[in-house]
């Protein structure tokens, strides 16, 4: 036993003496952006981010990681990982104290961004270092001030929008419901044909959210504490509408599907009569590959849905600041942004007053398919996220007054 | 000398694991104590297990995690013996027989929950196949077995995979057992099944202990079944615990390591509990060494 201890010490002092090795990530505070794009030149930058979506894997493989090539002789890894994983990559490296980490650039929004910036995971403000900021990006946009309420001074650039949408096939149900009241109705008229991913799945809890500003409306949630009993009071309503859907909902209510994927499968399966997406082209690309019938399509409540943003920022310790600043400026670009679009139907970010003519008629020729809403549908039906804090509160008294009651 | 450095040598590596797992679990230790320096956390404090254990859904995760456990292990020990007297009584504990049950052993617990909502949801083959043999006249009259807070579809899956394992860990011992005491009791006038039930069973008890044993901690602690199978609530303990430690606010931190600290104690104290009782126990059957 005694010897096992001393490995034990051993090991424990040989590990602590491998993160004590400090080499400081470089200051850029002072460089210009030409000193920067020079510093960047032959180097390699990481980015991390959900690495589910395959469209989107190619997309980075097949256009991004080629772009940053040729034009700024920069190698881009992609690696893909989930956010918590990702955050707990980087607070794992802090509590190590390891100074140079392995990560560079981050995919990242909401609650984790607030997580990853209150925490000190994040480099700093670099938004206005980058020259496509004053290019293409609406500065004044409360998106691109604020992530789900988190001030966001500059600590990420954003990378594409997305939106709640929900979507059915009109050669099943003829009905789009366009309410909270009128999806009640509707689950009443095909029970057990509908239900949501189990909370805190992303996508089920933006669809919990959106019921909540269906019933209670947005506004009072901006600046609400993230207190249990004050969130409590405030969603009650929404709570008594949920427990009122479950006698009609899959399983009755006492089970949820574990997330989005398993949702969509199931609507396309059959089993399931409506699905909702935070992908709001999703459909036509379901159509596209089949997995849809050419008879499904999106829809939207009457008083808006959910949208957010969804941002590239740069890790605390990342190796290569000056790497990743050009990379991400290089995807706030008009041109990587229409290629999003085209390719990803991604949402863009960039600001289309700040668009030149020609460049506003390429965003505009894009056909984004069937089954779809177009741009300016989504976008005047677009209400602010919350703040990030009383999204996990929200998710814990889903858990506990709504599952099964 | 020089024997005992070889030996040492070749323990090694496993030395060396054990440490790690030890530092490791040193860390969940640390942190669940409210220390995670990085996040200004200094003050040692017990307020995280107090918390965890004045939570009802802890305790409801608990439940479902030792009902689970118990019943999977309890029963695939039942049928695994069972299975286990079958082989070595054809003859069968070496060959093509003893490979096949190896299968379910070697299959990932991913793959198996896929093959259990592939057979057993409301739309699955058995539903299916009862509907088309005109058994259910409807597909909601199958039961429910997945997503259920009862965990049956998790229990089931365990089973498909414990039943051969425990077969499979005993097989050896009571093939041996068998084949010099279990015949000489039969040539001395014991039916067969007089012969397995007071000789070769309670000789072959260690083994079946020991594969209790491995099998319950296993499915205390195990995360894809339950997780795939099982109900949005109550969830089950690892599954409950990784949540929280998948929680954004990474001040939480210390709480999810707190109920990782449980998890650990509880499944050290169980193995410790179990290790006094199967030791009586066995020693009144003549089994124990």
């Amino acid at each position: 036993m005694k010897k096992l201890t001393a490995l034990f010490l051993i090991l424990t002092m040989l590990l602590s003496a491998c993160g004590g090795k400090d080499t400081h990530t470089p200051d850029l505070s002072a460089a210009s952006w030409d000193q920067i794009e020079e510093a960047a030149r032959g180097t390699s930058v990481t980015f991390y981010g959900w690495g589910g979506d395959e469209d989107r894997n190619n997309w980075l493989a097949s256009v991004a990681a080629p772009y940053m090539k040729e034009h700024y002789d920069i190698t881009l890894e992609v690696v893909g990982m989930n956010i918590d994983e990702i955050l707990a990559k980087l607070a794992g490296e802090k509590e190590a104290g390891s100074a140079a980490g392995s990560i560079d650039m981050i995919w990242i929004n909401g609650e984790n961004f607030y997580s990853a910036k209150e925490n000190g995971l994040l480099y700093g403000a670099f938004l206005d270092k980058l020259p496509n900021t004053g290019n293409y990006i609406d500065t004044e946009d409360p998106e691109t001030l604020n992530d789900f309420c988190m001030p966001i001074e500059g600590y990420e650039a954003p990378y594409g929008r997305a939106q709640m949408v929900l979507y059915n096939d009109s050669a099943v149900t003829p009905e789009t419901p366009a309410s909270a009241q009128e999806m009640l109705v509707y689950c009443q008229q095909y029970p057990g044909k509908v239900t949501y991913p189990a909370l805190p799945d992303f996508t089920g809890s933006a669809f919990v959210r959106n019921i909540v500003y269906e019933i209670c409306g947005w506004e009072q949630f901006q600046t609400m504490e993230a207190d249990y009993d004050t969130v409590k009071e405030a969603i009650e309503p929404a709570l008594d509408y949920l427990r009122s859907l479950n006698p009609y909902l899959w399983n009755q209510g006492r089970t949820f599907p574990d997330s989005s994927t398993t949702v969509d499968a199931m609507f396309a399966d059959g089993e399931l009569v409506l699905g909702m997406s935070y992908s709001p082209y999703g459909v036509a690309v379901g159509i596209e590959n089949g997995t849809y019938t050419g008879t499904t399509r999106t829809f939207l409540f009457e008083n808006g849905t959910i949208g957010n943003t969804n941002y590239m920022s740069i890790a605390f310790n990342s190796p290569n600041p000056a790497g990743a600043m050009v990379v991400i400026n290089a995807m706030i670009s008009a041109e990587l942004q229409l290629s999003q679009y085209e390719q990803l139907r991604n949402l863009p970010v960039v600001s289309p007053a700040k668009l030149s003519g020609e460049e506003r008629a390429a965003f505009d020729a894009v056909d984004m398919g069937q089954g779809v809403l177009s741009q300016e549908e989504l976008l005047t039906h677009r209400l602010p996220e919350m703040p990030a804090k009383l999204v996990p509160v929200i998710e814990e008294i889903w858990l506990s007054e709504v599952v099964g009651k | 000398m020089r024997k005992k450095r070889t030996a040492y040598l070749l323990l090694l590596p496993l030395m060396g694991v054990t440490a790690l797992a030890l530092l490791a679990c040193g860390s969940v230790l640390t942190q669940s104590l409210g220390v995670v320096p990085a996040f200004g956390l200094t003050e040692p404090t017990l307020d995280y297990y107090r918390e965890a254990l004045t939570d009802p859904a802890f305790f409801s995760a608990l439940g479902v995690s030792l009902r689970t456990a118990l019943l999977s292990a309890l029963a695939a020990a039942a049928l695994g013996t069972a299975l286990c007297g079958a082989l070595v009584r054809l003859g069968r504990d070496r060959g093509p027989m003893a490979y096949l049950i190896r299968l379910p052993i070697l299959t990932p617990h991913a793959v198996t929950a896929l093959f259990a909502i592939l057979l057993l949801s409301q739309t699955g083959l058995l539903a299916r196949w009862a509907r088309a043999l005109g058994l259910l006249s409807e597909p909601g009259a199958f039961p429910q077995l997945l997503f259920t807070p009862s965990y049956g579809g998790t229990i089931l899956a365990y089973l498909w995979k414990e039943i051969p394992f425990v077969a499979y860990f005993t097989l050896a011992l009571m093939a041996g057992v068998s084949r010099t005491l279990g015949e000489a009791a039969e040539n001395l006038g014991a039916s067969p099944l007089g012969a397995f039930l007071t000789v070769t069973l309670p000789l072959s008890l260690p083994a079946v202990s020991q594969a209790f044993l491995i099998i319950f901690l296993f499915a205390f602690g195990g995360y894809e079944l339950p997780l795939l199978l099982g109900a949005t609530l109550p969830k089950a303990l690892p599954v409950y615990a990784h949540l929280a430690y998948m929680h954004p606010d990474l001040r939480q931190r210390p709480a999810a390591m707190a109920l990782y600290g449980l998890i650990l104690l509880l499944s050290a104290a169980l193995a410790a509990l179990y290790g006094l009782l199967t030791r009586r126990l066995l020693r009144r059957v003549g089994g124990g060494q």
